[in-house]
Order: structure tokens, then sequence, then C-alpha cells
């Protein structure tokens, strides 16, 4: 293994497989400039070499630096993952209509249950529709500019602590180990996309990440 | 010399004439600053793509010398973007030479 390809490696650790095709094909085409320059001022291939690496500095700090800028392997595994559940959904239009219509149903429900007098019953289906509308209603709606994709976002905070009061009123404090518990990988998957955000051109946004 | 946070700036004014590739971008840093603003060359690359990312610089393949290369060059936004920076960079500069001058005296 040459310097170069341990330095790579160190570089481009937990990144994407595109990430570190693309910084592998910039660091080799600088150190192969850097290394032509020393050979050109009379140093050996060997010194031409350290040279060049010398230059390129820490790859470890190099690999931090990437990971802020360059989406990593677990970014790209969520958005693959994204990808597929938006496809699975869109592609067919029974299940689109099926999912649109389930949390407004329930909706619906929940208000004829809560004039009828029946608060017990209206309160889990206002949970239920709320719920589902966050899951499955969302990819449908016409949010595809960041600012609407901001608004979206604080509907959707808003409608999350609204449902978790609706589920444990008084009780939440005391359930507080069970709602960290179920959601932190609610946490985990939107830090990853804010992350994501940083690192991809508005145009380049999947649906998913307006989201 | 440490000149963490500027890194952008200069890039940004190395590209103000001409799209370039990364290698000769760090060249004209450390040539323009004669050798006074050594950077590792590592870190070049991510403040680019951050530059990209932000929509100030925008890259494209090219050819030289039969080699592949991706050039960068500076956008709209870019040119407001350095034009802000050197301003701070003015103020900043003239507070600090005005407090380091009063230190000496």
């Amino acid at each position: 293994m040459t310097r170069l390809d341990s330095w790579l490696d160190q570089a481009t650790r937990r990144l994407s497989r595109d990430s570190a095709a693309q910084v592998r094909a910039e660091i080799k085409e600088h150190y192969e400039s850097a290394r032509e320059a020393a050979t050109s001022r009379g140093a050996t291939a060997d010194d031409a070499d350290q040279q060049a690496i010398a230059a390129l500095g820490d790859a470890r700090t190099a690999n931090c630096q990437y990971r802020k800028v360059l989406l990593t392997a677990a970014e790209a595994r969520i958005l693959r993952q994204g990808n597929w559940e938006a496809r699975a959904i869109c592609s067919r239009v029974w299940l689109k209509r099926t999912l649109v219509a389930l949390p407004l149903a329930a909706l619906i429900a929940a208000t004829v249950f809560f004039l009828m007098g029946s608060l017990e019953t209206a309160r889990i289906l206002l949970i239920a529709g709320l719920g589902t509308s966050l899951l499955f209603a969302a990819p449908m709606l016409p949010v595809y500019t960041p600012s609407r994709s901001r608004i979206y976002r604080v509907v959707k905070g808003l409608a999350i602590v609204a449902m978790l009061t609706l589920v444990f009123g008084s009780d939440a404090l005391k359930w507080s180990w069970l709602l960290i518990s179920c959601l932190w990988p609610v946490f985990w998957v939107e830090r990853t996309r804010a992350s994501i955000r940083r690192k991809l051109q508005v145009a380049d946004w999947p649906k998913q990440l307006y989201l | 010399m440490n000149f963490k946070g500027t890194l952008p700036t200069l890039i940004l004014e190395a590209l103000r004439h001409e799209p370039n590739h990364g290698y000769r971008i760090a060249q004209q840093i450390k040539e323009r600053s004669q050798g006074v603003l050594d950077f590792k060359e590592g870190t070049l690359y991510p403040a680019l793509h951050k530059l990209e990312n932000e929509g100030l610089v925008k890259s494209h393949n090219s050819i030289e010398n039969g080699r592949p290369r991706r050039y960068y060059r500076i956008t709209e936004s870019g040119r407001k973007a350095l034009s802000k920076d050197r301003a701070h960079w003015r103020e900043v500069s003239q507070a600090v030479t005005i407090i380091l001058g009063e230190a000496r005296q």
C-alpha cells in the first residue's frame, strides 16, 4: 500500500461510497500535481512523494472536515431507505389514495364522536388521525421549497407535541422514560436529515428532505 | 501561520479573476501571501465543497494536458459574499492594528 493509499483510507473513513470516490479522485489529482512540481524542482521520486503527502497534512483532520461537508455512509443509507419508501407508496395509486384517506377519515370520525359526546373515542381517533397524517399523508403534500419545508417541520413538531399530550396528558413526566426511548430514533433521523440538508444543494434534495 | 476561518474567503479571492483547479488555488494563496499563509492542502477541498454547497462556487470537470481536472468558478453570490468578507476583514484588521498599536506605546 502506498503512502497516498493509506492517507486516502484514513481521509475517507465513514464517508459514503460516492463521497469517498470523489475525495479519492480530487486528492489523487492534487497529489500528482504536487509530485510533478516537486520533481521539476529537482526532488527524487521518493522525496517528491513524501513532500506531496506532507503538503496534504493530517488525514484524520481532513476526514473530520470531509464528514462535515460530504455525505457519510449513514446519511447515504437514510437517503436510500427514504427514497425506497417514497417510491413504494407513490408508485401505487390505490395505496396513495388510501393513505391520504385514512387520516382524513380518522379526523372526521373524531369530530363526529366528539359532537356525540364520546370524548374518549374522539381522543383515540384524533391521536390516530394525527399520527397517520404525519406518517402517510405528508409525502403527498405540496412541500417542495425550503420555506414550505420549514413551515411543515414546525407544524410536524406541534402535531407530535399535541399527539403526546393527548396520549399521556398530565402523566407525561411519569412516562418520560418511555417517551425518550421511543422518540430518540425520531430525533436521530431528524438530526441526520438536517445534516444532509446542509450538505446537499436544494436542487438535489429528494422529497423526503423537505419533510 | 494559522488563519482558521479565512480560508473560504481566500479561496473566493483566488477564483475572482478566473476559474481554477484545487492545486492551483492552493499555490496561488501561498504565493500571494509570500509563504506566510501556509496551510495543509488536504483541508482545501472540504472548504471548496462547503462553498459549493452554499452556492458560492460551481465546479465542472475538464481535461488539462490529458489529465482530468475539476475546475471551480465563483458565482454571483460568491462575489457578493467576497465583497462582504473583504469589508468585514478591513474592519477587523483596522481594530486589531489600533489595539496592537496602542499596546506598543
